[in-house]
Parts: structure tokens; sequence; C-alpha cells
């Protein structure tokens, strides 16, 4: 028989105290690499200039300062901000969350999901870290890509949402 | 040629050489059109009458681009499968193109006026996963664009909504050549090109009155009062002059695009038809359509009508405009109309019209942070102006920030939003509105953002994400912010209905 009960608005299930994943313990570790190495180039550059260029001594360390307190807070970010990430896998969708200072929370349906991508770089790889990337209809701003899961918990949600793609066709 | 039947290879009729044609100068004035400068170099380098030399090269640059209109003709072709049509093309890079009929979204046809009177069509498919040129079928029979039509549309849907044989439809909407003076006036891009000019007339202005104001001396000898007013009086009639010639030039590009524009309804398929010289049939299904969006600019605001355009999903590779179904000119009443029958059945209980009372206004918050950006900087030069001079003249440099502090109120203003059990619609705008309106059940993911400042005022911005894009509402209450989630999310997990 038809049934069209009426939806009681507030005893909708919300996103908000869930019981948050939190990334890959390791994933702090394989961005400070990435950074480290990045923030090296202007270590390297503001040596390299204040070698060559005879700058007055106020000039040298006005630069030395803005470039290590670049390079400090550069590095120390990831670990500000990988723990404000977690995701939340539930019975009709996956939710994402993560920012400092602009924080949102992303939930995307599986049945809005049109495929699903992992992959790993040679360094996710030396962490036992993957990215996982959801992939909705509208181009390349529906995508989510949950990045610093580990190996295996990436490819059981591949497999995870596979499985669902497919059965609620 | 045969209506729809599987076969063989086949050619399209020798006058798609003329759509290869038009095609190739499309592509040349698009991109190519720097590889032309060697050519004019070419021109005024040699010595020798310059007419002569410039229609030679016209001569030789006719024969080379038709040559090559007909080579791209020669290696075009066709064929029909059970479930598909596959395009073979290209001479030097050779394309192979399968388009299957169920990823077909609709089919459109441009008609230029020499095909209009032998009666072939230019047939362009819409599919979902391409960006767009690949897909034209140049040269067939109309009848044959009609038997394509037939093929991808569902047979059961068309049974029920049109009984066997030709049945003339009524329009939903007709425009005449009134409105196309309308649309012509409410183009924007006169503006911009009128923006982009000014300086360029500021200049010619002054040479040309200058011209007219030496002409006038030495014709009117004698009369000394010629001097200043004449200037004054060349340089508005210039301007004016340019004006008018742009908005004749946006009028007769309304005429073109739109002439004779009248739109249907046939089943769950819209489709427009208008065009002075290419006649362009649009169509589109009704339940591939993502958003709705009226727009009113400033000339629209006075002249009281809206643009109103249906989006439908679009591809990953760029932001193309060609799928999206524009109806030029609607009145108020006829655009509430629209989007019942174009939302339908869901979409009756929204408003689009900005003035409607339903829309609630999103907190003025939200004007915090642009006024910040704006009043900060030349608070902070004027402070050091007024510390380093001593005088109070810098204080004059914060006047100009009366503008974007005007313009921010306004889009404060003007934003705004409602919903409803089954959609909301977003408004917003500077100048004039646009306000957009979404089905939930065909939301592919949702997003709640909340900055720091929104935080500690427990307000946040919810982004929806359609397959044609995101539509979001800044600046509401968390706490609301959270339910709709919720409540979009509880719907596109109940709806069974397709979102596409």
């Amino acid at each position: 028989m038809f049934q069209n009960p009426e939806v009681a608005i507030d005893d909708l299930p919300g996103a908000v105290d869930l019981d948050w994943q939190s990334l890959h313990p390791r994933f702090v570790r394989r961005l400070q690499v990435e950074h480290g190495l990045i923030a090296l180039a202007p270590l390297i550059g503001a040596t390299v200039l204040s070698v060559l260029v005879p700058f007055p001594m106020v000039v040298t360390t006005l630069l030395w300062v803005l470039v290590v307190s670049f390079a400090v807070a550069f590095f120390a970010w990831p670990g500000i901000s990988v723990p404000r990430q977690g995701y939340a896998v539930r019975d009709k969708d996956i939710v994402f969350r993560k920012g400092v200072a602009w924080r949102s929370v992303t939930a995307i349906p599986y049945n809005r999901i049109q495929h699903v991508e992992t992959s790993d770089t040679a360094l996710d790889r030396k962490f036992g870290v993957a990215s996982l990337k959801l992939f909705t209809a509208g181009g390349s701003g529906g995508d989510l890509k949950i990045h610093g899961i580990s190996a295996e918990a990436a490819e059981q949600l591949r497999v995870y949402v596979l499985n669902r793609i497919g059965a609620s066709v | 040629m045969k209506p729809i039947e599987p076969g063989d290879w086949r050619r399209t009729s020798p006058l798609a050489i003329l759509f290869f044609f038009g095609k190739l100068i499309r592509d040349i004035v698009k991109h190519g059109w720097q590889g032309l400068a060697p050519l004019a170099a070419l021109l005024f380098a040699y010595k020798g009458n310059l007419v002569e030399k410039a229609v030679f090269v016209g001569i030789g640059f006719l024969v080379v681009t038709s040559l090559i209109a007909v080579v791209n003709y020669w290696f075009f072709r066709f064929k029909l499968t059970d479930d598909s049509i596959q395009i073979r093309q290209g001479v030097l890079k050779r394309k192979h193109l399968d388009i299957k009929f169920d990823r077909v979204q609709g089919i459109n046809t441009a008609q230029n006026i020499v095909f209009r009177a032998i009666g072939l069509v230019t047939v362009k498919f819409d599919t979902a996963g391409s960006s767009g040129d690949e897909g034209n079928l140049p040269a067939v029979p109309s009848s044959f664009a009609e038997s394509l039509r037939e093929r991808i549309g569902r047979p059961v849907e068309r049974a029920s909504a049109m009984p066997a044989g030709e049945v003339k439809l009524d329009p939903l909407l007709r425009l005449g050549w009134r409105d196309m003076i309308y649309i012509g006036l409410a183009d924007r891009r006169i503006y911009v090109v009128l923006a982009l000019l000014a300086p360029v007339i500021d200049q010619i202005g002054e040479t040309g009155a200058e011209f007219i104001d030496n002409y006038l001396w030495t014709v009117a000898e004698g009369v000394k009062s010629v001097g200043v007013g004449t200037l004054a009086l060349a340089t508005i009639a210039f301007v004016a002059g340019v004006v008018v010639l742009f908005t004749l030039l946006s009028i007769g590009a309304a005429f073109l695009r739109y002439h004779n524009f009248a739109l249907f309804l046939e089943g769950n398929t819209l489709r427009s038809v208008g065009g002075l010289l290419t006649r362009h049939e649009h169509s589109m299904d009704l339940g591939k359509i993502q958003t709705l969006r009226l727009t009113q600019g400033l000339v629209e605001r006075g002249l009281k009508f809206y643009k109103l355009v249906a989006r439908q999903a679009r591809s990953g590779q760029k932001n193309s405009t060609s799928k999206n179904f524009v109806i030029p000119r609607v009145g108020a009443d006829q655009a509430e109309h629209l989007r019942e029958l174009l939302l339908a059945p869901e979409g009756n209980e929204l408003t689009q019209i900005p003035a409607s009372g339903r829309f609630e206004a999103i907190s003025p918050y939200s004007m915090r942070t642009p006024i910040l950006a704006s009043v900060l900087p030349p608070v902070a030069i004027a402070t050091v102006l007024i510390a380093m001079t001593g005088s109070a003249a810098p204080l004059l440099i914060l006047l100009p920030i009366l503008i974007p502090m005007s313009l921010i109120y306004l889009s404060w203003r003007h934003a705004g939003y409602h919903y409803g059990d089954h959609g909301f619609v977003r408004r917003s705008g500077v100048m004039g509105f646009r306000s957009v309106a979404l089905l939930y059940r065909k939301v592919q993911r949702v997003t709640v953002t909340q900055s720091r400042y929104q935080r500690k005022k427990q307000l946040a911005t919810l982004r929806v994400y359609m397959a044609s894009g995101s539509v979001k509402i800044p600046y509401i209450e968390h706490t609301l912010a959270n339910r709709l989630r919720d409540y979009i999310l509880y719907k596109v997990e109940s709806s069974q209905q397709a979102w596409h």
C-alpha cells in the first residue's frame, strides 16, 4: 500500500556528532617531508642571495626572519590541519570534514557517485598512505578527495563504495 | 538518403563543404588569427601595389581554405548501427567517433540560409561526455534529423504525448521583432565593449573633433565662436554615434540569433527554434535540467523582463555554455509558468521572481568581510599620508570608498533565499537580480562551511553541488544550514526519480 508519512525534520539523521575517523597517523609526517622539501627552496634562495648581494644588515635580518618564519609555519602546518580532517562512513553517504579557519563538512551520497579512484605517490607508499577520490557528475567541482588514509582503508572503501554504487542502481 | 537504417559508411551531401568552410573560418578567427599576422606582414613587406597584393593574397587564402573544406568533406563519413552513429573524420589526424544513442542528451540542429532552401540541416549531438564540436553531422536532410530525434527519444513517452502523425503544437512562447530590440538593448556585451573602448573613444573623439573644428574654421571664415562649443558638441555626437552603432549591432545580433523564436514543449522535451540566417533548433529533456536561472540585468530591470536559462549537466573539460537552454526574454508571469512546467511536478512550490516576499534575507554579517577588505587599505594609506604630510587633504582619498560600500550593501540587499519541501531558490545580484532554482533530488553533494567569524556568529554557508555547477547560500544560521543539508540528503536518498 502506498504510504507517505510526514517526515519530522528534527528527527532526520544529522551529520554533526559523528564518530569521525581520523586520517592515518603517519600522514602528518608524510606531508611534513613534502612541505620540508618545498620549504627548503626559499631557504636556499635566501642563503644564496645574502651571500652574493651585500645587503645592509637590516635587510638581511628581515629577509631571514620572513623566510624562516614562512618555512617553519609551512612545515608545522600539517600538524595543525591534519588532525582537523576526518571522515565518516554512513549507511547512505560518506561525510568528510576539514579546515582550520574555514571548516567545512561535505556529504556525498553513494547513489550520486559515478566512479571511485585510489591513488598513491612514491612518497605515499613509503608512509603507507593513499588517497581516495570520489567522482560525482558535474566536472572537477564535483569531486571529493580524501588524502591520507591507510592504503588498506582506501582499498576497502573503494570496494565498499563500488558495491554500494552497484547496489543502488 | 533513406531515413534511419543501419548501413554502410557514407558521405553527407556535398553542400557540407559550406559547413566545413564556415567552421574553418570560425576556427581561424577564434584560435588562429595570430597565424594570419605573418600573412599581413608579407603583404606590406614586398614592394608593389598594395591593393593588387591584397587581392592576390585574399584569393590565395580563399582557394586554400576552400580546398581544405573540400578535403574535410571528402574524409567525413558516417555510419548508422543499431544503437549508435559512428563518424570518421580528419585527414592528418584520423578521428573515429562512436556516439551511442542512449548517451545522447539531445539533438540540436542549425540551418543556414542555403541549407534552408534545400531542406538540409546540421545535426549537433549533445552527449553527456563530449565538450562540444566533434559531434556534428553537417548537411543531412531535415527528415533524417527528425528520425534521429525519434530514435533517441524515448518511444513510450512520445507515444503518449504525441498521437501518430504530425501534430502542430502551440508554442509556449513566441518572440517577435519588438522582443529582439529589447534583447539587443539588454545585451551586456555592448557595455563591456564600450568600457573597453572608452579610452579609444576619448582619443578618436578628440582628433575627430579637431578635424571637424579645423574644417569648420576654414569653411566659415570670420566666425570666431566655433572653438570650444563645437569641440564638445562633436565629441558628444561621436560618442553618441558609437553608442547607437553598438546598440544597433547588438540588436542585429539578437535578430540573427533569436528571430522568430518559438518555444515548444513536446511530451518531456523542450524545444526552441529561432534565428534569421541560420535557424537554430535546440532541444532538451526536462529531466536533464539541473538548475533554472532567471536573470535580470540593470537594463532588463528597467524594461521589466527576464532571461531564463536552463542548465544541464556539463562535461568536465570546460565550462561550455553550449549546453544551456536559453529563453532570451520572458515576463514575470511567463517565467513563473515556465518554471512550473520545467521543474514539474515539484517546481510549483517555488518562486523565482526577485520581488517576491517569500525570499528571506541572509545575515547582514555577510557584509563585514568585503567592507573590511575595501575600507582598510585606503584608511591605512590615508593614515600614513596624513602622518607624513600633516595635512588633512589625504582624507579625500577616503571618498571613493563609498562606491564599494554601496555595492556591498546592494549585493546584501539583493541576496536572499527561500526553500520548500522539494527545492530551494537562491537570489543574488548587485545591480540586477539572478535567482537560481533547483530541486533537492538532483543534488550531487552538499557542503556546509564555516569561517572563524561565522563560527562566532553561529552562521554557515551551505553549498550544494549540482551536475551543472554549484549553488551556495551564504551566511545563514548554522542550524538551518545543517537541517537543510540533512533534509537534502534525505531527499536524495528517498527520491525514486533519476537525477539526470
